[in-house]
């Protein structure tokens, strides 16, 4: 490391133009060559629209770098933790068993789940309500990783769209339940005798495919109901018992 | 395809301003016949249409233009695209960019109707007189300036059949609103000079201190380069032995060598373009001489102005890129005249193939298109290089400019003695050229010591 008082005497030096650059006059045109090089390069030259903008060949050594953003967009990297989705089986139910191990692994305590059971089926429990609040959502992807049933995944490639409300960011299952089906031969509903889905004997691993990059559906509107209960309306005498004055 | 796409449209602007120069011709000519069978005065015609269609049509276009040129040109040097993204809501051009105009006209409607506000203490006549005075004295000076040259009325179309049947002997039709002025350079110097008080009055009466800051740099910067300035043209006017710019124009398409060279202004005092193109860009207070508007450090003399009142100062910003441009041009870079050696005799051959008219047009489209590229130049000079620190422009022009506008006049009068005809001023000139060009060409291929020491200390490499 170089002591201060060298430091202090080089920055002394270095703020000393050479007798070159005092002549100032070639100074200006050479900077003036470089602004017309660009000019004349980015002028006739042909843009070049690729995303991957770091390796771009445009013609006549065009060098635009800007990247038109909503008509061009720069594709995220691989393992990129997009929106959540639920995972579906073959039959379009969730693979989700609401064994609460994302609600409970989630440092940001955004998930919300109601278990149910199927009314055939014993064993099997699946999610009434399962709700992901998207504003409080850390992105962690720990609710993956906990996942036994591989039901949840954040393989959407999509970043959370804006909304007008803060209630546009409570994800009910209607707008997480998408993306292409998934099944392993372990499934429990895919062994059972009387299960619509036989076993897929040549494909045993089907659905496993890499990463979904299917465009997500327009969402419905969805109606304020059960996902959605209206807010509570309390009454003046209620809020004045409940904060005990 | 699209190097195809913008060589067109290059062409198809030249075709476009050679129309629309026609168009003027055509103007002034009629104008000049009412006029000449009204008050037998054609000139008066002449110098009315020239004014509308000289100031108020070209150069309020293409200054207006400029302030979107200098953002999409900005862009090109910086490899970026620039503003694309005002569309015209018109069926068939909802989407497209257009280039990039309609920002311009989005800018225009913007401030025509954003609130004309004035600050609660500000001095409410020189307030007002202070925009007027900035923008007036920078669209002035382009009445002096000679976009094309002199054609008899008879010789243009329409007009030519129309003074013959109004009875008016033909008269000289010339793109330029005051020809044959006498003072020519003077007004010019006089009238950039009478800028400066809309610099300081805007800083004055807006009763702010930042803007007063600014205004005072303005007048002390723009007072500095007043003196550089004229004595830069001091040169010209000796060896042109006139003030004129049409008459300084004409006498560069003289031959030297035989022929072999325009006598260029820019080959004959090659110093006095530079000095004369610093000293006016310090006089626009463009960059690299915008201390005075400094938005990084003071907002500038304008910060309380808002709408249309901030709007004639950016524009008369851009008028004053304009005239300096048409006036180098006229003055150093042969005005109209085709950069042919006269030796070649283009203008002669174009004189009897298109005609007198013909000639003219193609000469005033060549003026407006050293304009344009000129106009280029400061643009490209303006995003080449940082501001300069107030003490440096000071000095720049006390120190350096004057002592070598006044060696200049020294030099250029003792060439001059030595040989009337210029070929030895010419030879001196060129011999200028030659040495800065080779001063660029031959750049030190071994570091200046500056940036060797300065790679030593990123490095880490001093010291132990």
């Amino acid at each position: 490391m170089a002591s201060t008082k060298e430091i202090k005497r080089t920055a002394e030096e270095t703020s000393q133009l050479s007798w070159y650059q005092r002549l100032f006059v070639p100074e200006v045109i050479r900077g003036l060559a470089v602004t017309t090089r660009h000019f004349l390069r980015n002028l006739f030259g042909g843009r070049d629209p690729s995303p991957d903008f770091a390796y771009r060949k445009g013609s006549l050594g065009n060098q635009v770098a800007t990247l038109q953003y909503p008509e061009e967009r720069a594709p995220y990297p691989v393992g990129y933790r997009g929106t959540h989705r639920l995972v579906p089986r073959e039959d379009g139910k969730p693979r989700c068993v609401a064994c609460y191990m994302c609600a409970t692994v989630c440092p940001a305590q955004c998930i919300y789940i109601e278990a149910g059971e199927y009314e055939d089926d014993p064993i099997e429990k699946y999610p009434t309500v399962f709700v992901i609040d998207q504003l409080r959502c850390v992105v962690c992807g720990l609710c993956v990783e906990a996942c036994p049933k591989d039901a949840i995944r954040m393989d959407t490639y999509q970043h959370t769209p804006p909304e007008y409300t803060r209630e546009g960011f409570i994800y009910p299952i209607e707008r997480l339940l998408k993306g292409p089906p998934v099944s392993y031969p372990s499934d429990p509903w895919l062994r059972r005798k009387d299960s619509a889905q036989p076993q897929d004997q040549h494909f045993p691993l089907h659905g496993v495919a890499a990463h979904s990059t299917e465009p997500v559906e327009p969402r419905e509107p969805y109606p304020a109901g059960r996902n959605h209960p209206a807010p509570p309306v309390f009454t003046e005498e209620e809020v004045r018992k409940a904060s005990g004055s | 395809m699209r190097a195809a796409f913008i060589s067109a449209l290059i062409v198809g602007l030249c075709v476009l301003v050679g129309a629309v120069l026609a168009l003027f011709y055509i103007a002034a000519g009629a104008l000049g016949v009412v006029t000449g069978a009204l008050f037998g005065k054609p000139y008066i015609g002449v110098a009315v249409a020239n004014t509308i269609t000289l100031l108020l049509v070209m150069v309020m276009v293409i200054a207006s233009l400029l302030t979107l040129a200098e953002r999409k040109w900005s862009a090109l040097m910086q490899d970026r695209i620039g503003p694309n993204r005002a569309r015209l809501g018109l069926p068939g051009l909802r989407d497209k960019a257009l280039l990039g105009i309609p920002h311009f006209l989005a800018d225009g409607i913007k401030m025509l109707t954003k609130e004309d506000f004035v600050p609660a203490h500000a001095s409410g006549f020189l307030y007002t007189l202070a925009p007027m005075l900035a923008f007036g004295t920078a669209f002035v000076l382009f009445a002096v300036v000679p976009v094309a040259p002199v054609v008899s009325a008879s010789e243009i179309p329409l007009v030519g059949g129309l003074a013959a049947s109004m009875g008016v002997d033909p008269f000289p039709v010339s793109l330029q609103v005051a020809p044959g002025y006498d003072p020519g350079v003077l007004f010019i110097f006089a009238f950039s000079g009478v800028a400066v008080f809309g610099t300081a009055l805007a800083g004055w009466a807006s009763n702010n201190r930042l803007a007063l800051l600014g205004g005072l740099r303005g007048s002390s910067q723009m007072v500095a380069y007043e003196i550089a300035l004229g004595m830069s043209l001091v040169g010209l006017m000796m060896i042109f032995q006139t003030l004129q710019l049409e008459v300084m124009t004409d006498g560069q398409n003289q031959g030297l060598f035989g022929g072999i060279l325009p006598a260029w202004g820019i080959f004959l005092q090659p110093i006095g373009f530079l000095l004369y193109f610093t000293a006016s860009f310090a006089e626009l207070k463009r960059p690299p001489f915008d201390a005075p508007e400094g938005e990084s450090e003071i907002v500038g003399y304008f910060v309380e102005y808002s709408g249309m009142r901030f709007g004639l100062f950016m524009i008369s910003e851009f008028i004053g890129t304009v005239v300096l441009a048409g006036v180098v041009s006229a003055l150093f870079l042969g005005g109209y005249h085709l950069p042919f050696p006269p030796a070649w005799g283009v203008e002669e051959w174009l004189r009897s193939s298109v005609g007198e008219f013909g000639l003219a047009v193609v000469l005033g489209t060549n003026f407006v298109l050293k304009v344009i590229v000129l106009c280029w130049l400061q643009l490209a000079i303006r995003w080449t290089m940082p501001r300069f620190r107030f003490d440096k422009i000071q000095s720049l022009g006390w120190k350096i400019l004057l002592p070598v506008a006044l060696a200049n006049i020294a030099v250029t009068g003792v060439l001059l003695l030595a040989d009337p005809s210029l070929e030895l001023l010419a030879i001196v000139g060129l011999a200028e050229i030659l040495f800065i060009v080779g001063l660029t060409a031959l750049y030190p291929k071994k570091q200046p010591a500056s940036l060797v020491l300065a790679g030593r200390m990123m490095a880490g490499g001093t010291g132990h």
